[in-house]
């Protein structure tokens, strides 16, 4: 009797696993024949080996296969480097809900690319990834391994969320200087850090200023409550304060649980003759955003602004026409899709035969990894002697003058106490489904005080690049 | 008729099936008893040293902080052990009692000078306190409404540290200052500033709570404990206070799992409302389950599974996803077949195995005999 | 401080939040009622559902509506699928071991939602039910037929669900089941056919809310998923009883976490509104009940 219970009990959980096992694949094919923005041979993105060496065996016996050309990545068309490899690592946030594990293995393909290319000066490159799940003593953790069991000799492409304030001391001993995309204070306002976004405080700047030059009567900026809010919201107070225009300033926890009533206060707040700022990730925007539509709030105030990770054409075709230059977005990456120079065609090129890891394809997270790369691969280029510690974080502290077709203003890195290389930026708006520019490159104002002593120490970078769109 | 129940505690605490094969062997030798008594805690001491010299001579310094995180994780799976495996209460919430423990240390750890131990102890009774009064309204009723309010709380305690931040040095009763540039780190004891140091500190730690744990099942209050969790009427006849004791093993919980906050915050150094989601409190619970909520050594096995396989996993490059669906099914088959967890499950598992092995590998030959 | 005409607009938002959180209450109080089980993976099956409907109809030309149909479908299969193999197995435990076994249910769903839809490159999606189109004007807002469906299925099923556990056949065999399954089976109420009635119901339950809250929330997997709590708060304050006292929370829980919303001070503090509201509950349940002894739950 009780034998048979539990045959039956087991016979249950068979057809239990067996109807989750089915659930996933079943789920699995529905989404395998749905990436279609993936770049051609796709994996999916299952999730790569965390040290894959950028050996170019897969692609380097015929370069002539795809229709663009990627040789011009590095010196020596076709030929794969040999000699001792360069260990170059990066820490990247990669958890439910936030993953940019886009931006290292963007980085790796860019280093896939140099390798079958000749290399760094016949070295090649190899890239060890550390993914954390935003847990602080793990950061500190990964920086240890990549420096004491790696034997990295450099930090490129830092995706993270927390990185930079967990590991600037570390960085700062041992005379390393990394380069990244960041979201932390800490990878703007000390010496070791550069990153080649704006990152949220700079971006919502631009946007608040936008808003500032259509003549309002006051501004209201939230932000998500995530760490470092005050930080961000020193900026944009500066500006309105300078051009003595009132600004509130609110924050919105995250999950935003009831988006139509935050919308509703909101625009409460702001006015008729009021300008609306947001600094959220694109859903949370969006959620806002589609929140106002609804209640028939967007017409409520003068216009609607938002920092730059809005800045995607999935933006504009979830919001449809009513927001056509309603909505102003701060912008700092050159849209991929209307831009063919060099550059960018060398970025596409390598994003589809060696980028088959980049799980969401062509976007920013790919297009900031391929620029830390480029500028990376660069300084590296310059060293004569031993790849060290030393000789390397020189290299990378001596950059300068990096031209580029995807920012405002050349990239810089310099021996500064704090870096702010990327400082001005431009708007774009939402035209029936695309984002097209609103306002060609403009400099951050001068009003935020860490931008004018950024200015002070690095001098201020012309900005070269014509209006984009 | 009450000793008989605390001896069977002593022995193999009793789930709900009772201690099997504890009985019996209360009379054939107090000697053989006492030769074990004196062996166990000899091996265990023996481990735990190895242990505290090993591992951070062998391990690279990733590990040694996986570790860590195993030993300071392994209080707070002890702490809802106690409350799932002994009382049979199931709270939900103690990711949120851990980031709270976290959250007084840090402000203790920022504002005062006080030596580590002191700030551990002070963040356990406060956390104590807070995590009892949460606890207070449900505690008089069935099991089911702790494990919802203690959900609740859980979201609750995760909306409210995102708003008021932790303390990162700033003044005022938050010690939050949004505008800081540079947040400075949370002091660590001046014995222990490194990653191998901090990592001994936290399992001595860590021990001492066993130890206060031990000390509770051994006593009073574990009797009361498995009376209550035999049947509260029962207890509640023989009278024993079944709120007081339910409400102690809260405390004592919620005590533990404070100074574990307090190690947390050590161990971190940077804290932040990222690190800590509602979604722990139900992993937290899920490991215990599967770990087996009725031993200590559950509770170690299931800071493993959590802390150790994670970082294990992240280094091979797999997707924490998977980790997420394995705790999923764990509890899953640990509620339907092995209520006792996968210490007690798996060396049953491996002797079928086994046994399978042997016969497959016997009917070959048992074929092959014949032949020849 | 708040104007009449905020509270006004704000308690608009808030009803037709509160309008799902009574929809999902039901559909889990029922299920409880029938089986014993309190369903805590509901928001996680909906999020997938609601998933679903977003992969059939952005990546295979599906309509919104027949999107919708297969989520909901989803989410009726997948609970019921759980409830027939592990309803059986569990039957005879705690309603607490019930509950936290739909925990493991909710953490498999959670990994692989994760795995399937993930979050690289800034993914973020949304959905979008055709009705949000419609609006009419209230006072200074506009309210969406998304709204006023919202608030209406709430209303509805809550209404439905009474009168088929009082007048119908089934509806009494659950009632009968909830109070002895034993007694019940030896009775002969077909305890398997009854029970697999109460999950799928249950779970189309879950699908339906799944995709309103997409639209009226966010189209994320574990925001989707803990929104289960505000639907648990109302449960609780109904004492897992009462279906008419559960829709009535649900919509005073939504109501005051959006009123709340123009207070600065309690802003960002209003999502708390769930366990505040079910502990003071707590408490004055408590002080007419001296104590609840035994494994039976409520």
């Amino acid at each position: 009797m009780r034998g048979m219970h539990h045959h039956a009990l087991r016979v249950r959980l068979g057809v239990a696993l067996a109807v989750v096992i089915g659930a996933v694949l079943l789920a699995a094919c529905g989404s395998s024949n749905s990436s279609t923005s993936a770049p051609p041979g796709s994996s999916g993105g299952s999730a790569s080996s965390s040290t894959s060496t950028a050996s170019g065996s897969s692609g380097s016996s015929s370069s002539s296969g795809g229709s663009t050309d990627t040789s011009s990545c590095g010196p020596k068309a076709g030929q794969a480097a040999t000699g001792t490899p360069i260990n170059i690592g990066t820490i990247d946030t990669k958890q439910p809900g936030t993953d940019f594990s886009d931006g290292p293995n963007m980085i790796n393909a860019y280093f896939a690319c140099v390798n079958a290319n000749g290399g760094v000066n016949g070295h090649p490159l190899k890239l060890f990834v550390q993914y954390d799940q935003t847990q602080p003593a793990q950061i500190a953790a990964a920086a240890k391994q990549l420096i004491q069991t790696d034997h990295v000799v450099g930090i490129v492409g830092v995706f993270d969320l927390l990185e930079c304030t967990i590991d600037q001391s570390y960085w700062d001993q041992l005379g390393i200087y990394e380069m990244g995309a960041g979201i932390a204070p800490e990878c703007w306002s000390t010496p070791h850090s550069a990153a080649v976004n704006m990152g949220p405080r700079y971006s919502s700047d631009g946007a608040v200023q936008y808003g500032l030059s259509q003549h309002v009567s006051k501004i209201v900026f939230v932000q998500s409550n995530v760490p470092g809010t005050g930080y961000i919201a020193a900026g944009p107070k500066a500006l309105a304060d300078a051009m003595h225009v009132p600004i509130t300033e609110l924050t919105a926890n995250v999950p935003i649980n009831d988006a139509n009533s935050l919308a509703l206060n909101l625009v409460n707040n702001a006015g008729s003759n009021g300008w609306v700022v947001l600094n959220f990730t694109p859903p949370e925007a969006l959620v806002i955003l589609q929140a106002a539509q609804k209640l028939g709030l967007e017409d409520r105030v003068k216009g609607w602004g938002c920092s730059t990770p809005c800045n995607t054409d999935f933006l504009a075709k979830a919001l449809g026409p009513k927001w056509n230059h309603k909505l102003f977005v701060n912008a700092e990456l050159t849209d991929a899709d209307d831009h063919n120079g060099p550059e960018m065609q060398l970025y596409k090129a390598i994003l589809a035969k060696y980028g088959s890891a980049v799980a969401g394809g062509i976007g920013s997270f790919s297009q900031m990894g391929f620029l830390l790369a480029k500028f990376s691969v660069g300084a590296l280029d310059t060293i004569k002697g031993p790849y060290t510690i030393q000789s390397v974080n020189t290299a990378f502290k001596n950059i300068k003058n990096q031209q580029t077709e995807m920012l405002c203003q050349p990239w810089v890195y310099g021996p500064y106490p704090l870096h702010i290389p990327n400082n001005s930026d431009f708007t774009t708006t939402p035209d029936n489904g695309k984002m097209v520019t609103a306002q060609g490159c403009t400099p951050i104002s001068n009003a935020d005080p860490q931008i004018a002593a950024y200015r002070k120490a690095a001098g201020e970078a012309p900005s070269t690049n014509p209006p984009t769109g | 008729m009450k000793t008989e129940t605390g001896a069977r505690t002593e022995e193999a605490p009793s789930g709900a099936a009772g201690g099997p094969g504890a009985a019996p062997g209360r009379g054939r030798g107090a000697r053989a008893l006492d030769a074990r008594s004196l062996v166990r805690p000899a091996v265990i001491a023996v481990l735990v040293i190895c242990f505290l010299l090993f591992i951070p001579s062998i391990f690279s310094l990733y590990y040694v902080d996986a570790w860590t995180q195993v030993a300071i994780y392994s209080i707070v799976t002890l702490g809802l052990g106690v409350l799932v495996g002994r009382v049979g209460m199931v709270s939900l919430g103690q990711g949120a009692v851990l980031a709270m423990g976290a959250w007084v240390a840090a402000r203790l750890l920022f504002a005062t000078g006080l030596p580590f131990p002191v700030v551990l102890l002070a963040a356990g009774l406060i956390t104590m306190v807070l995590g009892t009064l949460v606890g207070l309204p449900a505690l008089r009723m069935s099991g089911l409404y702790l494990a919802l309010i203690t959900l609740m709380l859980a979201g609750a305690i995760t909306v409210a540290l995102a708003t008021i931040n932790f303390p990162n040095g700033g003044n005022g009763f938050t010690g939050y200052d949004g505008s800081t540039v540079h947040i400075p780190p949370i002091r660590r004891p001046s014995i222990a500033t490194t990653d191998p140091a901090f990592f001994r500190y936290s399992v001595v730690a860590a021990i001492l709570m066993f130890l206060l744990v031990l000390v509770h099942l051994r006593g009073r209050p574990g009797r009361a404990w498995a009376a209550i969790r035999q049947s509260e009427s029962a207890a509640l006849a023989g009278g024993i206070n079944t709120t007081l004791y339910k409400l102690w093993a809260f405390a004592l919980a919620s005590f533990i799992t404070g100074v574990a906050g307090g190690l947390v915050a050590g161990s971190y150094r940077y804290l932040n409302s990222l690190t800590f989601s509602t979604q722990d409190s139900i992993t937290l619970l899920a490991v215990v389950l599967m770990g087996g909520a009725y031993s200590m050594t559950g509770a170690v096995v299931a800071a493993i599974l959590l802390k150790f396989l994670q970082a294990l996993l992240n280094d091979w490059g797999v997707s924490p996803d998977w980790l997420t669906i394995l705790f999923g099914i764990g509890v899953l088959q640990v509620l339907t077949t092995a209520p006792r967890g996968i210490v007690e499950q798996m060396p049953k598992d491996l002797a079928r195995l086994w046994r399978l092995l042997r016969g497959v590998a016997a009917r070959p030959a048992a074929a092959r005999e014949p032949a020849e | 401080m708040p104007s009449t005409t905020d509270l006004e607009q704000f308690l608009i938002t808030g009803l037709s939040l509160g309008g799902v959180y009574a929809l999902s209450g039901v559909g889990m109080v029922v299920l409880y009622r029938a089986t014993g089980v309190l369903n805590l993976s509901f928001g996680a099956v909906g999020a997938m559902g609601a998933l679903i409907a977003w992969q059939l109809i952005n990546h295979s030309g599906f309509g919104f509506w027949p999107a919708a149909l297969v989520s909901v479908l989803f989410g009726g299969a997948i609970t019921l699928a759980y409830g027939m193999v592990f309803g059986p197995a569990l039957a005879h435990r705690d309603p607490l071991v019930k509950a936290t076994a739909t925990l493991g249910l909710t953490l498999i769903l959670l990994g692989v939602m994760d795995l399937l839809w993930p979050s690289s490159g800034g993914a973020s999606r949304s959905l979008t039910i055709p009705t949000d189109n419609n609006t009419f004007q209230v006072g200074q807002i506009s309210v969406t037929y998304t709204n006023v469906i919202a608030l209406a299925l709430g209303l509805v099923i809550t209404v439905a669900t009474a009168a088929f556990l009082r007048f119908t056949k089934l509806g009494t065999a659950m009632r009968a089941i909830a109070n002895d399954r034993d007694i019940s089976a030896a009775l002969g109420v077909p305890v398997r056919r009854v029970t697999a009635a109460a999950w799928f119901g249950c779970g189309v339950l879950a699908g339906i809310a799944g995709v309103l809250l997409a639209d009226l929330v966010a189209l994320d997997a574990t925001s989707l998923t803990f929104l289960v709590i505000f639907t648990l708060a109302a449960t609780l304050i109904a004492r897992l009883r009462s279906i008419v006292i559960t829709f009535v929370a649900a919509l005073v829980i939504g109501v005051v976490d959006a009123e709340l919303t123009p207070v600065q001070s309690l802003s960002n503090y209003r999502d708390m509104t769930p366990f505040v509201l079910a502990a003071i509950a707590l408490l004055v349940l408590n002080r007419r009940r001296v104590i609840t002894v035994g494994r039976q739950g409520v």
